[in-house]
């Protein structure tokens, strides 16, 4: 109707969207999908000679994306994140790791955002695969326009991609100045107002996560909260002297395993600092529910977040001391 | 057309043989280096090699891709004996600070697509049909695996595509050696009625003497219609009598004083 603000668009369909718009000016570009890309899909209606569904074969479509990549096209291949990131892992590893072959893997369902479908449709495990693989750009954009920027990234780089996306949960993105790289690190902190340095920064990643930390931000200002897009290893290494100006102790809220997730790496790069981590832990999510119950499920939530903080403020203290 | 085909191969052929042999004789040697090679496979796969590289090879839109990647002292020998590469492969192979590796390495040139993990080569190649058809030119893309190969389910799960795109430019040759790793591809996991699965995937299917150059000429023109499938029948080992037919020269290394006489007795 017209004078009703737009809705927003979940990561998924600002994807479709961005790259149909895309793919308008840049012949190149193709979109792949493996049987998961919905009905109506926009791609497919706007440009159904570069739109591939190669149907329910993840690693021979991800292969193939690569043959395509090396004739000069720039395949965007989407599935679910578990089936491309583990079940399709060793064509990731091959042709987008080892070969660095232009071609970006979008994938949805990242974490336990399939909530009800269960867990052979989510990936906790998926940065940690693919960070391992070195060379890959790994971006976990949150909400419609930090998606759209990333897909626009994506193409124009002719580095190979993982984006990691959920269902269909909808945000609006923070804000980021028109002219800023998704690859600079998003700061709401008092340092940044001229402030002293925080005692605690939380580092968001992914959708969820950085939603988390915003309420927290809200209660108690005087928690930083640094939102990371990009998570590869080459990304984290230049946030380095960013984030050590702004805290000493960090901890990072991310729907993935504590294993191979971004607080293991990051403590890696910062041994004089402090580094936990509020993640999605060792259970596997046995239960139904919505992506947040799930979430609730595994300890990974405002509530257990706010614990986690408190314990750290308290010991902090008395380290302190 | 036909014609212009069979003249043009008829040419060809005894250039074709005499790359063959030398291209042999390199892959004995790279079998006597201190790693020694897949020379079973390699000796097997290198008439379709040759052939491959002179029907397509000339051709930038073209792919001649070798799947089964463990036969890769025969895809150097191929490329060096064309002159893709200059450097002997024979000298550097398997040695470290050499980008001979014992499976294809794409830093060198000639290999878009670094095979070994067997399957994947057969989806990239497919790829690059996709690309070609796409864009409207002549280019077809060759690639060359093995029977043992064809147990590695993601073989089926391309072909299964390729025949959902119509990919009249896919040619997809299999080095049927009989061999693989810890055997005879029929004692470990039989592949039976091959001719007739390619055929229920929509391919066209040339069997041919995977050792004649007139047989793999003729077989390497796509179909107008239909992907194809070239069934080559080969013998493992081919050219060196002590080791044809034998699984158990999978891979082998041997002492420099056998591959000398093993270099003089090719045919």
């Amino acid at each position: 109707m017209e004078g009703e603000p737009a809705m927003t668009l979940s990561g998924r369909d600002a994807y479709k969207d961005e790259l149909s718009k895309l793919a308008y000016g840049d012949e190149r570009i193709l979109c792949m999908e493996a049987d998961l890309g919905g009905k109506n899909h926009p791609f497919q209606k706007q440009h159904p000679e570069r739109f591939y569904n190669v149907g329910i074969a993840e690693l021979a479509g991800i292969d193939i994306a690569a043959g395509l990549a090396e004739a000069g096209y720039v395949p965007f291949f989407s599935t679910f994140a578990a089936f491309a990131a583990l079940r399709a892992s060793e064509s990731i590893k091959l042709a987008m790791g080892y070969m660095g072959k232009n071609m970006k893997v979008v994938a949805a369902y990242g974490g336990v955002s399939g909530g009800w479908f269960g867990t052979t449709h989510h990936a906790l495990e998926d940065i940690a695969v693919i960070q391992s693989f070195q060379n890959i750009r790994i971006a976990c954009p949150h909400g419609e326009e930090e998606t759209r920027r990333v897909i626009r990234e994506a193409a124009a780089s002719p580095e190979p991609y993982y984006i990691r996306l959920s269902r269909n949960d909808a945000f609006d993105s923070l804000y980021r100045p028109a002219e800023a790289s998704c690859r600079e690190l998003l700061l709401q902190s008092r340092a940044d107002e001229g402030g002293t340095r925080s005692r605690l920064c939380l580092i968001s990643v992914g959708e969820q996560a950085t939603e988390l930390c915003k309420t927290i931000v809200e209660e108690n200002p005087s928690i930083a909260h640094a939102h990371l897009c990009y998570v590869d290893i080459d990304s984290l290494k230049s946030y380095r002297t960013m984030l050590t100006s702004i805290a000493d102790r960090f901890l990072v809220v991310e729907e993935h395993r504590a294993t191979g997730g971004t607080a293991s790496y990051l403590a890696l790069l910062l041994p004089q600092h402090e580094i936990h981590s509020h993640s999605c832990g060792e259970q596997w999510p046995i239960y139904g529910g919505s992506h947040s119950e799930v979430l609730d499920d595994l300890g990974f939530g405002l509530e257990p977040l706010r614990e986690q903080i408190s314990q750290l403020e308290e010991a902090g203290v008395a380290h302190d001391l | 057309m036909e014609q212009a085909i069979s003249v043009r191969s008829k040419e060809a052929i005894p250039e074709l043989l005499r790359k063959a042999k030398e291209a042999r004789e390199l892959i004995i040697d790279m079998a006597a280096t201190p790693t020694g090679c897949h020379i079973g496979g390699s000796l097997s796969v290198i008439d379709l090699l040759i052939g491959a590289f002179a029907k397509r090879g000339h051709d930038p839109e073209s792919l001649v891709l070798l799947s089964k990647g463990h036969a890769a002292a025969a895809l150097y020998a191929a490329l060096y004996v064309n002159g893709t590469i200059t450097d002997n492969p024979a000298a550097g192979y398997g040695r470290a600070g050499s980008l001979f590796t014992g499976h294809p390495n794409h830093k060198l040139p000639g290999i878009p697509f670094a095979t070994g993990s067997l399957g994947h080569g057969i989806s990239y190649g497919a790829g690059w049909a996709i690309a070609q058809k796409l864009k409207g030119t002549d280019g077809i893309s060759i690639v060359i695996g093995g029977d043992g190969e064809l147990q590695e389910g993601l073989c089926w799960e391309t072909a299964q595509i390729v025949q959902a795109q119509s990919l009249a430019n896919f040619i997809y040759v299999v080095d049927c050696n009989g061999g693989q790793n810890d055997g005879y591809v029929q004692d470990i996991s039989p592949i039976r009625n091959l001719k007739e699965r390619f055929e229920a995937f929509g391919f066209t299917v040339r069997e041919i003497d995977g050792h004649d150059f007139e047989d793999i000429w003729t077989a390497l023109e796509p179909d107008p219609i239909r992907p194809v499938a070239v069934l080559a029948q080969t013998v493992k080992g081919k050219g060196v009598p002590a080791i044809e037919g034998n699984p158990e020269a999978h891979y082998v290394k041997i002492p420099e004083k056998l591959a000398r006489r093993w270099k003089v007795s090719l045919p």
